[in-house]
């Protein structure tokens, strides 16, 4: 794994600002890595053998993904709408798993570590990257039972809505009486008063060189 | 775990803990040590300290009872020149210090320890000279019982930059005095300031090895500054030229003799003049004429550091400020007041 100082610096590029949250992140990762024994996340040889669960969708959650090379399309990183500032690192290999967990106390902490500097922003990323991992971080170890439809690899699943027939994978479909149904086709959606329609350009495709 | 019985049924139980006695005035302690084992005898005194239930440890095998928690915090506390005995008294260890010395305090560990739920470490102010038996801390876990996982990382905590408690015995310095001015060196007045500093040194168990006199002329104040070097002093104090007048010029004399490092200013009244320099490792201190009048200056703050192994920096001046400010109290009692605190 490359050094604390690169990895921020790369992260906060990817990111799109060098914040606070990325150092927390950064320093999350580094140590979920260690603990897991996967210290090059991501090398060829270990890429498939990890499992990141983030528990928040904010900055830090950008920086363990960054670090760790965990993405949403590889089905590596998972994401658990929580709101909390926590990642659980999982060895698929060895079934060893670790929840971290950013602690409170941390940010009342901020002044303490940096005395010298008075701007906030500033001050915090100097302090999170001055306190030991101790004071940022609660770690618990846990057993995280992934369901073979979240592992990464081919789609094994695959169910059609009987209301619409859109095809749902990997077990995300609703079943209500025995029947199958998408989510949009049911309550529990995130969006309303669907209707299609028709656009400008409709038949637009890049040129072929 | 703990658990609750009734004091009527507590007769045979061993007390889970010391019960402390408050008599206002007269008396504060155990009534009953912990692993006392209750008889009837004792039924009344504990319900006139207020007990109708007792408790009961059933440790499960992740907790640990106060005691053992108190005594991981002070080994974990504990650094150089600091002692302590693994009997708690109340659940509370005292740290002691080994040693005649400066107290010094890692704050930021000290401040950090202290936000983890259910502990908890007290001490004296950083840089407190304190006398070898001195109480300089004491630390207990909060509960009675509590999960060993919380207290090993409150230990971690303490530990991050070694340890949050030392004592540092005082080197004892060979110190030359260079006293400036005109009106001293040719002998229109009478110093004072040569008394005054040699008592401060002595008092903190070093020794003046000589007092040069030097006129207001960087030349003779730097020539004054390498005799004392020579002769094998380790610690220079210079007194007066530190102000904005033309004919103050001990600051170029300190320059002139090679001063590699120079912070000219700190953030205490008395002592917003002060100096501390460095050739190599001896440190250079200017004392300005506020040394005379004032009994307690910022010298009295950074001197005990000095000797104490300390290397005062820009930083360490500014630091000073806050609690920096003499109350200029008719009767001073200082060390026994805010200043520098």
């Amino acid at each position: 794994m490359e050094s604390f100082e690169v990895l921020l610096e790369k992260s906060g590029a990817a990111h799109g600002h060098l914040c606070p949250g990325q150092a927390v992140g950064v320093r999350m990762a580094m140590l979920g890595c260690r603990l897991i024994d996967l210290n090059e996340p991501t090398s060829r040889d270990q890429i498939k053998k990890l499992l990141v669960y983030v528990e928040m969708d904010r900055c830090t959650a950008d920086a363990v993904a960054h670090v760790t090379g965990v993405k949403l399309g590889r089905r590596s990183l998972k994401f658990m709408d929580y709101g909390i500032m926590a990642a659980t690192f999982v060895n698929l290999e060895t079934g060893h798993a670790f929840r971290i967990v950013s602690t409170e106390e941390s940010r009342d902490l901020v002044e303490v570590y940096t005395p010298e500097i008075a701007d906030k922003p500033t001050q915090q990323l100097k302090a999170y990257q001055r306190m030991p991992d101790s004071v940022l971080f609660r770690v618990q170890q846990v057993e995280v039972a992934v369901p073979e439809e979240d592992l990464p690899g081919p789609t094994r699943f695959k169910a059609n809505c009987s209301s619409c027939g859109q095809i749902v994978r990997d077990r995300r479909e609703v079943v209500r009486n025995g029947r199958s149904f998408c989510k949009p086709c049911t309550d529990d959606v995130y969006f309303s008063a669907a209707h299609e329609i028709t656009w400008p350009d409709m038949n637009w495709a890049p040129k072929e060189k | 775990m703990l658990k609750k019985i009734k004091l009527k049924d507590a007769v045979g139980s061993k007390l889970a803990h010391d019960i402390t006695e408050i008599r206002p005035g007269e008396f504060k302690g155990p009534a009953f040590d912990k692993g006392h084992t209750v008889c009837n005898e004792d039924l009344c005194h504990l319900q006139k300290l207020g007990k109708n239930n007792l408790y009961v440890i059933d440790l499960e095998e992740d907790e640990i009872h106060e005691n053992q928690a108190a005594a991981i915090l002070a080994a974990a506390l504990a650094g150089e020149g600091i002692f302590w005995k693994n009997e708690p008294h109340e659940g509370k260890i005292n740290l002691v210090a080994e040693t005649d010395g400066l107290f010094k305090v890692d704050t930021t560990a000290l401040a950090a320890l202290n936000m983890v739920d259910e502990v908890m470490c007290a001490t004296l102010h950083n840089h407190t000279l304190v006398k070898k038996d001195e109480k300089v801390a004491a630390t207990r876990a909060i509960p009675l019982v509590m999960k060993r996982v919380a207290i090993e990382r409150a230990a971690a905590i303490a530990r991050q930059n070694g340890a949050v408690l030392a004592v540092k015995a005082l080197r004892q310095a060979r110190v030359g005095l260079v006293i400036t001015g005109n009106e001293v060196f040719h002998g229109l007045i009478e110093d004072r300031f040569a008394p005054v500093l040699s008592e401060k040194v002595t008092a903190l168990g070093s020794k003046v090895d000589g007092i040069a006199f030097a006129p207001d002329d960087e030349k003779l104040i730097s020539k004054a500054i390498c005799d004392h070097l020579n002769q094998g002093c380790d610690l220079i104090m210079l007194s007066g030229g530190m102000s904005v007048d033309p004919d103050d010029v001990t600051r170029k004399g300190i320059q002139m003799a090679g001063a590699t490092e120079m912070n000219y200013g700190s953030a205490v009244l008395p002592g917003a003049m002060f100096l501390a320099a460095y050739i190599g490792e001896i440190p250079l201190l200017g004392i300005p004429a506020c040394g005379l009048y004032h009994r307690i200056t910022v010298l009295d703050l950074v001197l005990p550091r000095i000797l104490a192994g300390e290397t005062i920096g820009k930083a360490d001046l500014a630091f000073l400020g806050h609690g920096g400010l003499c109350k200029d109290c008719q009767d001073c009692t200082y060390p026994h007041c805010p200043f520098g605190k």
